[in-house]
């Protein structure tokens, strides 16, 4: 066996059961857009029988998405996304990134640059055009985006509903069991820090508001600390493995030894950060690592509290990177089943990848469409069609929520974490006593 | 390939869906046996049935070879084409055309994969049978092709026993319809003669198979053995005891190691030399008798445990472990040698321990999963090609597995088919005159040879044979039985 970065491949037989696991297999019919095609051609890589500057080679590589979903369903247990990685990296060295692709990394390694441009564009989805643009074409497509990003109109409209059905939210827990259950807690909650990121500390607020009250109503205290950087995933994808380990540097700086756990609710970049041992390499990078949860596992660990009853049909789908590259499963499952009344459906398909994989969307517009089509199809065809559809990453959300807008369903689409926050603010967790 | 065949390749199916380049023609350059490797000369991918036609009759004009493919798991290099042939992948024709429940018919496009043909039928409490390992991946046109097999194929029969009709694209590039909807049709049995026909006479373009019952009650047990022999007469016993499983599959100490590391593990016992599934379906009370009188028989026979499954979830674990036993053997070694020979079931025992000796012999890592119940080994070789020394090795040791099979009266294939990997066995167990007839018989379908060339029957003998084949009208006769 090879002990090479590429030896995670070694496993690999060419049995070819990964191949209904490979949304771009699916969509294209074509062994080179499938894991073990693609395994053929990071071999040819790594023995230099095939060169980085080669065309056909690059674009099967390229096209991948990087969700990893061939990974548990491998029976040998290849390591295809460290494979990738390898792959990735060493085209990068050969031929570089295109100037797209450079542009846009570019803006996440620096955090004054990031900041303006999403300030800007959440300037821009406040004036509502987004939402009234959004639309199949591509530009119009991007517009959806933006829209979906912006926290869920519908909270009003479902608390009503829920009202008027007569459920009273205070039956299942009231501030008086919270205050009741805050004196029967230990003297010191434990503490998790916030990891901001960039995409979410912008464009997504309120998720980040809603993932801290509701630990807060679960007995964790919530740390906000200073000179995070965006977590280097899209660059440690696109291979540009030295910018994502200067931005993965800095936060472990930043985050290192101050809580017992660092949470985050972007599954993207939990993924990466629960690596941040094997890409900084350094004692203090595997410790933060090992303390990295998603928000998801920290809620669910403590039952979560139940909350307020939403009468709603929600459909969840599960981010790749939470799934296939963090292994977390029943998690945000166990999160929204915790909200009464709620009926959750996992329709067909839920487990696959929606084509957002980060900046590929953006970069490979086609292909992450083409992949999105059997998700909205599967969403159209769900009865009864659910009200939301709910996902923890950043990037789904959006790229779920403009194919939705683009398909004129009347679905939106929302972090789980706001659902439940929904659920604790009706039945009243939050408000502070002597209002 | 030259310039002009692409551009009328692109001109049927769009520039998109011919592929020439070298490292697009790497990846179609495997099947599943990547023992054997062969760049394709151009990978032409159509969307319909009578793209497939118009490629084949473009082909035929201008006598270039065309191979067919499916999802590539096939286990004998018989979807490999050469740098002169065409491959013809069929993956895009992946639509269930039609579903018809009161019959139990449904008619599907070759590239639909086997697994999700149940999926479709299951809501109608259907199910299509041959169910091969690789089935969540494998076509059903690749099944036809090489009448593929299955642990249910023990009780149901193979695939030619589920097929009812064909449509065929001819070599020549015309459309026959084989076999007919309901019954048996008039004359030869063409369907017959086509499923399994690896890929020489032509490319099924639709597909009508016979769907059936799913079982009212099913009955999974796993037994555990402290030898290999015990456990082989166990499964001699229970077929003398007139009983017919649904399936009866054994593995050895190798591969339950090997499963149980996969996240397929399924609770093998790992300290077991070999374990045992049996499979018994059928009318409730009928299951139950069985299921009694097969635990007696295992224990009769030195089981150390018989666990039945209790629930669906319990089966599904037990049967995951079994049917990706096959992937998971890249946690031995990262490369793999799979063999498919068949024996009488009488002389499994006796097999068995031959098989061992070749290990000890050539020093190498042979683990066995295997259809037991009708006697179709899988012994699986592991090793790293690059151990330049270790790749002779590997060869003899798969040809002395296959000598003593064929010595105790077996053959050289049960279900993978001949492809390239057997074409070397195939004097063994046929006169030079039955291999003549094989290739009249070719010839029929296929007068210029020019699907899936040089497969199958031995080309490179078939000098000797010349005088049988100047005949036109050689008489079947079977060489070894």
């Amino acid at each position: 066996m090879s002990s090479g970065p590429y030896a995670a491949l070694d496993p690999c037989v060419h049995c070819g059961f990964c191949l209904p696991a490979c949304p771009t297999y699916l969509v294209t019919a074509d062994e080179g857009h499938s894991p073990r095609g693609r395994i053929v051609l990071m071999r040819a890589l790594e023995r230099g029988e095939m060169s980085g500057h080669d065309a056909a080679l690059v674009e099967y590589l390229d096209a991948c998405l990087g969700c990893r979903g061939c990974e548990p369903v491998c029976p040998s247990g290849v390591g295809y996304g460290r494979g990738l990685e390898a792959a990735r990296e060493q085209l990068l060295s050969q031929r570089g990134l295109s100037p797209l692709a450079r542009s846009v990394l570019g803006v996440f390694r620096y955090r004054a640059l990031w900041r303006s441009v999403f300030a800007l564009a959440r300037g821009l989805r406040a004036t509502r055009l987004p939402s009234l643009l959004s639309g199949p074409g591509r530009m119009r497509f991007g517009m959806g985006m933006l829209a979906a990003s912006a926290e869920m109109r519908e909270r009003v409209e479902w608390s009503a509903r829920q009202r008027g059905s007569g459920t009273a939210g205070h039956e299942l827990g009231s501030r008086d069991d919270l205050a009741a259950d805050q004196t029967r807690r230990p003297a010191a909650p434990p503490t998790v820090a916030l990891f901001r990121g960039c995409v979410m500390d912008l464009l997504f607020s309120h998720v980040h508001a809603a993932t801290r009250r509701t630990l807060e109503v679960n007995g964790y205290r919530v740390l906000d600390l200073p000179d995070q950087m965006c977590c280097g995933a899209l660059h440690e994808h696109a291979g540009d493995r030295e910018s994502a380990r200067a931005l993965a540097s800095a936060n472990v700086e930043a985050l290192a030894g101050r809580a017992d756990f660092v949470v985050v609710n972007s599954a993207g970049c939990g993924a990466l950060l629960k690596d941040y041992g094997h890409l900084v390499g350094t004692p203090e990078s595997s410790t933060l690592a090992a303390s990295v949860r998603d928000v998801s596992e920290l809620l669910a660990e403590k039952g979560p509290r139940p909350g307020a009853p939403l009468d709603i049909d929600v459909a969840y789908d599960a981010p790749c990177h939470l799934q296939h590259a963090q292994r977390v499963h029943e998690a945000p499952l166990a999160m929204l089943r915790a909200i009464p009344a709620l009926r959750l459906q996992l329709l067909p398909g839920s487990d696959r990848c929606c084509g957002s994989a980060g900046i590929y969307s953006v970069l490979r517009p086609r292909m992450a469409r083409k992949v999105l089509e059997s998700k909205i199809a599967d969403v159209e065809a769900a009865s009864p069609r659910p009200d939301l559809v709910v996902t923890g990453n950043p990037g789904c959300i959006m790229q779920i929520g403009a194919g939705l807008r683009a398909a004129k369903l009347p679905v939106r689409v929302a972090h789980p974490v706001e659902l439940l926050d929904l659920s604790y603010q009706n039945a009243g967790f939050y408000e502070v006593k002597g209002e | 390939m030259n310039s002009s065949l692409l551009a009328a390749l692109s001109r049927i199916v769009g520039r998109q869906w011919v592929r020439h380049r070298r490292a697009e023609l790497v990846t179609y350059a495997m099947d599943g046996l990547p023992t054997h490797e062969s760049l394709p000369g151009v990978v032409v991918i159509p969307g319909s049935p009578e793209q497939v036609r118009e490629i084949i009759r473009l082909l035929h004009v201008v006598r270039v070879p065309f191979v067919a493919r499916g999802a590539g798991t096939g286990l004998s290099g018989g979807a490999l084409a050469d740098p002169d042939a065409v491959l013809i992948a069929l993956t895009r024709l992946n639509r269930i055309l039609r579903v018809d429940p009161l019959q139990r018919r449904a008619v599907v496009q070759p590239g639909v994969v086997n697994a999700r043909l149940s999926e479709a039928v299951l809501p109608f409490g259907l199910h299509y049978v041959p169910d091969p390992s690789s089935q969540a991946a494998c076509t059903v046109g690749g099944n036809v092709a090489e009448n593929a097999g299955g642990p249910h194929c023990l009780k149901y029969g193979v695939t030619t026993n589920h097929i009812v009709a064909l449509e065929v694209a001819l070599p020549d590039g015309s459309s026959i319809r084989l076999g007919s909807l309901h019954g048996e049709p008039w004359g030869p049995d063409l369907v017959g003669l086509f499923v399994g026909s690896e890929g020489m006479f032509g490319i099924a373009t639709e597909i009508t198979v016979r769907l059936e019952r799913i079982p009212q009650s099913v009955r999974t047990m796993l037994a555990d053995f402290s030898t290999v022999r015990a456990a082989s007469e166990a499964v001699s016993s229970i077929i003398a005891a007139g009983i017919v499983p649904a399936a009866l599959e054994m593995m050895d100490r190798a591969c339950v190691a090997a499963v149980e590391a996969s996240i397929y593990a399924a609770g093998y016992p790992t300290d077991a030399a070999a374990v045992l599934l049996v499979e018994l379906d059928g009318q409730s009370d009928a299951v139950e008798a069985e299921t009694a009188l097969v635990r007696d028989i295992l224990t009769e026979r030195g089981a150390r445990a018989v666990r039945t499954a209790s629930t669906p979830a319990d089966r599904a674990r037990l049967w995951q472990g079994r049917k990706k036993a096959f992937g998971a053997m890249g946690r031995i070694a990262p490369d793999l040698a799979v063999q498919d020979a068949v024996v009488p079931r009488s002389a499994l025992p006796a097999i068995m321990d031959q098989i061992d000796g070749i290990r000890l012999e050539y020093g190498l890592t042979i683990s066995n999963v295997f259809h037991a119940g009708d006697g179709n080994l899988h012994p699986n070789i592991s090793f790293d090609r690059r151990d330049s020394a270790v790749i002779a090795r590997v060869r003899s040791a798969c040809r002395d597995i296959m000598a003593a099979c064929v010595a105790v009266g077996g053959s050289i294939t049960g279900e993978h088919g001949v492809g390239n990997d057997k074409l070397d066995y195939m004097p063994w167990i046929f006169d030079a005159e039955t291999l003549g007839a094989m290739r009249a018989v070719r010839r029929a379908f296929d007068p210029t040879e020019l699907a899936n060339p040089g497969k199958v029957v031995p080309v490179h003998a078939c000098r000797e044979w010349t005088a049988v084949k100047s005949t036109r009208t050689p008489t079947l006769r079977s060489g070894h039985s």
